[in-house]
């Protein structure tokens, strides 16, 4: 059987057989979704927008489960990254420099997987976590709030430039800013603490390890095809880890049913550190 | 398709479909693979909460002795979503666990099935950690 049915049939599995999110407690009416003749939520409406007549991001959004064999993705379109590993659309790997090998050597049984210690995960970590996150989009900033680990990350759009390297401390989420090409909001990223740090925990961008540095300039370019889709393009450029940018796709639905982001205090009943040695 | 090969992508499936609760921590780190547990006993202690819940039960290792185990399932923000609530399980229940041993050998386990002795009920479906992939 060839590997391409094979994932059609499984992601229709996965399709049928995924959790609802309606098994929730009661749910509230979510004001501001369209509905179908069936009463549905129509998640193929038009765009919502904003006063100013840009798209309205705000939401939350789920990652969705799609996935594809190596070198499958449409011509033009970048491979589908997943939590995992960001590079598994790429038949070839990612182009990683030569000291990258040794370190995921080291990252292989994920022990300072910043998922797993609490501590801010990577940007696709975030994009990809099976736990939702929330938009809220302002006049002059964007901000996306992370259910898992409870990631926090503001992105400018009053116009500010991209701050020079080194100016703000390095930052876990690195120092966002954002402006609208056309119906495309397109944000970059620097500033970020990375890899190079050496800390646990520090430039993961995925489950596997693949890191990143604080070299990295990362751009976003976040489309809401339409009300129930999100697709965001995410390019790394990290001449320190990678020997050349590449771009990744990831796509996210938006909660429709009323359900809410639910608390998630991760050092509540943190055990990893016990299990991995790290503490009595 | 023939039966076989069906069979081996619902398993896929099952797989995958038990994912959008499984990602939190890093199981390998954790857990081995190779050490596969089953233990019956009764609830000592039922935590709810955050990065994991966790269940305790009174059982008999396979030496006979009986030892508190602590058997980690999903998050609790994970498992709610799914419909499953602290109220689900409660101290005396005797359940039926299945799942993976620590790597460092102490009393504690991730859980991959959880089923109430009494009535067959399975309990927190789909809602094990996994290896993440």
């Amino acid at each position: 059987m060839k590997r391409s049915f094979t994932v059609v049939v499984s992601a229709a599995i996965v399709a049928a057989l995924s959790p609802s999110l309606s098994a929730q407690w009661a749910l509230r009416p979510q004001p501001g979704v369209p509905k179908g003749p069936d009463g549905k939520p129509n998640l193929t409406a038009p765009t919502p927008r904003t006063s100013d007549g840009k798209p309205n991001l705000s939401g939350i959004w789920m990652r969705t489960e799609r996935a594809e064999a190596p070198g499958s993705q449409p011509a033009g379109r970048p491979p589908l990254a997943t939590f995992g590993n960001i590079g598994v659309g790429f038949k070839e790997g990612l182009p990683y420099q030569p000291w990258v090998a040794d370190l995921l050597k080291k990252r292989a049984n994920a022990y300072d997987n910043p998922d797993a210690l609490c501590l801010p995960q990577g940007p696709l970590e975030y994009h990809l976590d099976p736990q939702p996150r929330e938009i809220i989009q302002l006049p002059q900033k964007i901000v996306i709030v992370y259910e898992s680990n409870y990631g926090i990350r503001t992105i400018y759009t009053d116009g500010r430039p991209l701050p020079k390297q080194g100016d703000p401390q390095p930052y876990w989420h690195g120092y966002s800013v954002g402006r609208w090409d056309g119906d495309t909001l397109v944000v970059q990223t620097n500033n970020f603490r990375g890899a190079l740090t050496n800390m646990p925990g520090d430039g993961w961008l995925d489950g596997k390890g693949d890191p990143f540095t604080d070299a990295l300039t990362l751009t976003e370019r976040f489309r809401r095809v339409n009300f129930g889709k999100l697709e965001i393009d995410v390019t790394i450029d990290d001449p320190k880890a990678y020997t050349r940018p590449f771009t990744v796709r990831v796509e996210q639905e938006i909660v429709a049913d009323g359900s809410e982001m639910i608390e998630f205090i991760c050092h509540e009943n943190q055990q990893f550190l016990k299990l991995t040695g790290r503490a009595p | 398709m023939n039966i076989k090969t069906a069979v081996v992508l619902v398993g896929i499936g099952l797989l995958l479909a038990a994912r959008p609760v499984v990602a939190h921590h890093a199981f390998a780190a954790e857990f081995d693979a190779n050490k596969p547990v089953k233990m019956t006993g009764a609830v000592t202690k039922f935590e709810w909460t955050n990065p994991h819940a966790w269940i305790y039960i009174d059982a008999k290792d396979e030496t006979g002795k009986v030892a508190n185990w602590g058997f980690e399932l999903a998050a609790a923000s994970g498992l709610m979503r799914q419909g499953w609530t602290r109220f689900s399980l409660k101290a005396g229940d005797v359940v039926t666990i299945e799942g993976t041993k620590a790597k460092n050998g102490s009393n504690n386990a991730n859980a991959q099935t959880v089923i109430v002795a009494s009535t067959g009920q399975k309990l927190f479906a789909g809602a094990n950690q996994g290896q993440t992939p």
